[in-house]
């Protein structure tokens, strides 16, 4: 047993930046992509650009697209080629073709792109913002956890687990946009939970209005959010005789602050549709551009949902309560996304969640509120599944935050053996199935849609992780580092099993390590 | 009062604590007056709603219920013995004050009234229920609000269905049970068998709650103070609470010389099912799994899944929580009468239940899920009030669907009866019958059983229908129907509906007395011919029968 009576903030350190710099090695050698500087006219709607290599699904088409115009084109107006391109995320507004998609992300991803452009792998650069995001995020789930009462280790255990051992990893190697919400989302928490001063509404405040240009479901899962910044400007004291209500007017000051993301938002809308209050999810999708191949399977199915939605579309109108039902089995149990077949390790989380409550750690409410309406918003939308995903990709938030309630329970219950004899081969089975993920791609159609694909391809056709297997047994991966310099020397079944015993040695290490320390009493609140 | 200092503004609302003391006393003497009040305008606004967008008359069923109480006071033979034996008599008895009224008939304002009374009863009963099992204020209110903010509650409130009125006498009478196993006062277990007994005049399901009520009775005194004391206490509460089943038996006696008419009698659900049941659509006749399935998605359409969720943790956290006494835990066991009842009333075939997706691409009795409503209520509301902190999460969480339930109407029961196999459009037929034959002396020839929803659609006086109820007439008209009517309705070829089973075998029918006028869906029309109108009888003329 070893004693850390004397912390060694040294070895803290040295541990943080361990677990940091393998961390960036993993997402490195996970990164999709492949070389070059695609162009519009020449590249881009290639099947080497599209249905074989990174930009295999139409978010991350539509958001390149966006991107692409911005920088390439100076304008939020697809040519037909980049309309073609980001089919069928695309809309006709006014005769143009315009992104469906809300556009933070494409402007966010613009460095990245610049970087990547001047070293020849413009696609790379631009997945490679998400990937910082994913790194950050894991360094707030770590600080998060520390500060609501998780040893330093299990808080960078749950970064890790989040990281790697969720959909989360197969979603920070590619361009979607969740793990910049997760990002809003965790640093809001951060903030408030740091500091009771002005910068931290600041923060809170811009990031609440600021996910909205990013997604706009993310509204209602910010909402809590400002809820509770809400409460550190307005506070209610009830004395004796009287009832006082006090506004701290610097602190309201800060709400202003959410008037510079929502110029931005008006100010796309204004420049992309003609009206600045035009929701671009309300648009109808275009007509096909173009003819799209016929083996594209993938295609076919997206125009299908597409002429399905049809009639008049409305902003709440996408979220029926009567989905509920459907929407809880596809997240949770469900083999094509459920979380309990793609990321049963944060499962642990409610156990954590339950034992926070007990021990009424600071900000349970808050987190439990921003959970749920994560959960409940996906579980009504029409498309729980996500399109064709890999997981749910929809619930990243919560994993994050199951991950914080994972370090706390790691921390209040790290002497019992038999929780990490439970958690080891959980956590081995989850890293294996999302690094599986994050290598190979993440078009796994719904199962619903598998009957009607294998009556048009004629061949069985997989709606789980087997379908990442075989496409990785047939000797295919969409890691950037594997196809440029890796393919002479190993397999992508070597590359994978590599990736996935690196993942678990140093995780399941941290855990470990974690069983066998005894914390100094009090050293826990670092 | 405004303050300034250190950049910040403090405004003092100066509330003294006689202010305080006097809006608690009033809330405390005026609360339930309020929550009445709200209960009572919520309850006509839906109403109102549903009134006005028609959608008040869309299952079929309401209109026979209708058609039923109606039948008791006007027609060809009115009385009593109209209750008949198809459904339970007590909503159409209740019925029975307001149907004469044609308002309230083709309104359906008087089986409304019902369902509206019993919505605003149940409420309150939610928020005693609660309070009885120690919730605090909120959880109360959540637990009302849960109900009564329910689009299917409001929906079924607002029309002459039997599920609200089953709902609030199963309330009543597991209420009033809570408080014996609580108290110990007889007369509380004399009331709750009353309850329990109205309930079993309303829907079968009151029959299983019965049974299940008087098992946990014995249980309970059993545990506390022997078998002897156990027999006289079920031997008490039977005799109430089982006298509606037994005055069942006896008015099928007497009326249709068989107790158990209603359940073998050709009419009944037993005989629907069977039908069903050969043409195998009841899948759920001996598949458990398959029923229990079937019943919790019906329960989680009906209460809303989010809601169910909670429910079913707010249970559990009820029945392991070591400050509720043993007989408390037991009492509210009664909450699951229906979802036990309803469960096995469908794997043994005796009820039948679609839901879009799981039989089908329709809903069918889609609504049963709803009596379970008071349940989840209590449960709810029973959680949130033990979830310290988290309570104001539930809430926000719990407001955030219901948002989304109200701004897209979604209410499984409108499906139910709008789009699924519980309507019928018969506007083509009972437009026909309005156009044609209202201002033409002559009856109509027409299953009840088969066609109520024509007769009510029509908007026509229920004197001008011969049917099954009608005695004399019905069965002369059905030996010659050339004597006594001017049209029929029914399905041509189809031996379950009576009218043409019989009329197909009558001399006149077989001779082309009549001609087809029109051809419909669920229904087709013939006419005398025009020559031989002068032969038929156009007055009720057989007088008052037994």
């Amino acid at each position: 047993m070893i004693k850390r009576s004397t912390h060694n903030k040294l070895t803290d350190y040295f541990l943080l930046f361990a677990a940091f710099a393998f961390s960036v090695s993993i997402l490195a050698l996970a990164l999709r992509g492949i070389s070059g500087n695609p162009t519009a006219t020449s590249g881009l709607n290639d099947n080497k650009w599209t249905i074989n290599g990174p930009f295999e699904l139409s978010p991350e088409r539509g958001r390149f697209a966006l991107l692409y115009s911005i920088v390439e084109n100076h304008s939020f107006e697809f040519s037909p080629e980049l309309g073609n391109f980001a089919q069928p995320d695309v809309a006709v507004n006014n005769g143009k073709y315009v992104s469906i998609f809300a556009p933070l992300l494409s402007f966010i991803a613009i460095p990245g792109y610049l970087i990547g452009r001047y070293l020849g792998i413009s696609q790379v650069g631009s997945f490679a913002t998400i990937s910082i995001f994913a790194l950050m995020n894991l360094l707030l789930i770590r600080a998060i956890s520390i500060r609501l009462g998780a040893s330093k280790i299990a808080a960078t255990a749950a970064g890790a687990i989040f990281l790697f051992a969720t959909p989360a990893f197969a979603y920070g190697v590619n361009l979607y946009q969740h793990h910049i919400s997760t990002f809003f989302v965790l640093l809001s928490i951060f903030a408030l939970l740091k500091s009771n001063k002005i910068w931290s509404l600041f923060i809170v405040f811009f990031l609440c209005a600021a996910s909205i240009p990013l997604d706009y479901p993310n509204l209602f899962f910010m909402f809590p959010i400002g809820l509770f910044a809400l409460g550190r400007i307005i506070s209610f004291d009830k004395l004796r005789s009287r009832v006082s209500i006090k506004i701290a007017l610097p602190k309201l000051l800060t709400i202003v602050i959410m008037i510079i993301p929502i110029l931005f938002f008006l100010w796309y809308n204004q420049n992309s549709y003609g009206n600045p209050f035009q929701l671009s999810g309300t648009l109808h999708n275009a007509e096909q551009i173009s003819n799209i191949n016929p083996k594209d399977l993938q295609s076919i199915q997206e125009k299908k949902l597409l002429k399905k939605e049809g009639g008049q579309r409305s902003a709440v109108g996408f979220f029926q309560t009567r989905n509920i039902l459907n929407g809880f089995y596809i997240h949770f149990v469900s083999p094509d996304r459920g979380v309990i077949y793609y990321a049963p390790i944060v499962l642990f989380g409610i156990i954590g969640l339950i034992l926070a409550q007990k021990r009424q750690v600071k900000m349970v409410t808050l987190l439990v509120a921003i959970m749920g309406a994560n959960i409940l918003l996906y579980s009504m939308w029409g498309d729980p599944w996500g399109g064709w995903a890999f997981g749910s990709r929809y619930l990243i938030p919560s994993y994050a935050i199951l991950s914080i309630f994972f370090a706390l329970l790691l921390t209040y219950w790290n002497k019992k053996t038999w929780l990490y004899i439970l958690i080891l081969p959980i956590l081995f089975y989850s890293i294996a199935v999302n690094t599986l993920g994050a290598i190979t791609t993440s078009a796994i159609p719904p199962k619903v849609e598998v009957l009607e694909l294998e009556t048009l391809s004629g061949i069985v056709q997989r709606y789980t992780y087997q379908r990442n297997w075989e496409f990785l047994v047939a000797g295919h991966s969409k890691s950037f580092v594997y196809q440029t310099y890796l393919t002479k020397y190993m397999t992508p079944v070597q590359f994978y099993e590599i990736l996935t015993l690196s993942i678990f040695t140093v995780i399941s290490s941290m855990l470990i390590y974690q069983g066998s320390v005894t914390e100094k009493k009090g050293s826990l609140n670092v | 009062m405004f303050n300034f200092k250190k950049g910040e503004l403090s405004i003092t609302i100066p509330l003294t604590k006689n202010l305080f003391y006097n809006a608690k006393l009033f809330f405390k003497k005026n609360g339930l007056f309020l929550m009445i009040l709200i209960l009572v305008l919520l309850s006509i606004c839906s109403f109102i709603v549903y009134y006005l967008n028609g959608l008040g008359l869309s299952y079929n069923d309401a209109r026979s219920h209708l058609d039923i109480g109606r039948r008791v006071v006007e027609g060809l033979k009115p009385g009593i013995a109209q209750l008949g034996s198809v459904w339970l008599p007590l909503p159409h008895i209740l019925m029975i004050p307001t149907i004469w009224n044609d308002f309230m008939w083709h309104s359906g304002l008087s089986g409304g009234l019902i369902s509206m009374i019993s919505f605003v009863i149940t409420g309150i009963l939610i928020y005693y229920f609660l309070k009885e099992l120690g919730a605090g204020m909120i959880g109360r209110l959540v637990g009302v609000t849960i109900f009564a903010a329910n689009l299917n509650v409001l929906y079924l409130q607002s029309t002459a269905m039997t599920e609200l009125l089953l709902i609030v006498t199963m309330t009543a009478g597991v209420y009033e049970l809570l408080l014996w196993f609580k108290n110990d006062n007889i007369l509380r277990l004399i009331r709750a068998a009353f309850f329990i007994m109205l309930a079993s005049l309303v829907r079968y399901d009151g029959w299983f709650l019965f049974v299940f009520a008087a098992g946990l009775i014995s249980i309970e005194v059993m545990r506390k103070r022997g078998y002897k004391v156990a027999e006289g206490i079920v031997v008490l509460f039977s005799t109430l609470a089982g006298f509606g089943i037994f005055l069942w038996f006896m008015w099928n006696l007497l009326i249709f010389k068989d107790a158990l008419y209603f359940i073998f009698g050709p009419y009944s659900a037993h005989t629907q099912q069977e039908q069903l049941a050969i043409a195998g659509n009841l899948a759920t006749k001996g598949n458990l799994l398959f029923a229990i399935k079937v019943y919790l998605y019906s329960v989680a359409y009906n209460c809303n899944t989010f809601i169910t969720v909670l429910a079913a943790i707010g249970a559990m956290v009820l029945w392991l929580d070591k400050k509720i006494k043993t007989s408390i835990k037991i009492a509210s066991l009664t909450l699951l009468a229906p979802l036990i009842f309803n469960i096995l009333s469908l794997y043994l075939g005796q009820s039948v239940l679609f839901i879009q997706g799981l039989s089908g691409n329709t809903w069918f009795n889609a609504r049963y899920g709803i009596v379970m409503m008071p349940s989840v209520a209590i449960f709810v509301g029973y959680l949130t009030d033990k979830s310290d902190k988290l309570k104001y999460v539930l809430v926000g969480l719990m407001a955030f669907v219901l948002f989304f339930s109200f701004i897209n109407g979604d209410a499984v029961t409108i499906d139910d009866a709008r789009v699924g196999s519980s309507q019928k459009n018969v506007s083509e037929v009972s437009g026909w019958l309005n156009t044609n034959t209202k201002d033409k002396d002559g009856f109509i020839l027409i299953a009840a059983a088969s066609h109520d929803a024509i007769i009510f659609s029509s908007g026509l006086p229920m004197s001008k229908f011969i049917h099954e109820g009608t005695g004399a007439y019905w069965d002369s008209a059905t030996i010659s129907p050339d004597r006594w009517a001017r049209w029929i309705v029914m399905r041509t070829n189809d031996l379950n509906d009576t009218t043409f089973k019989l009329v197909s075998q009558s001399k006149s029918f077989k001779e082309g007395d009549y001609r087809l006028v029109n051809h419909y869906p669920f229904a087709d029309i013939y006419e005398i011919k025009p020559e031989l109108v002068k032969n038929l009888n156009t007055r009720p003329i057989l007088g008052r029968q037994k």
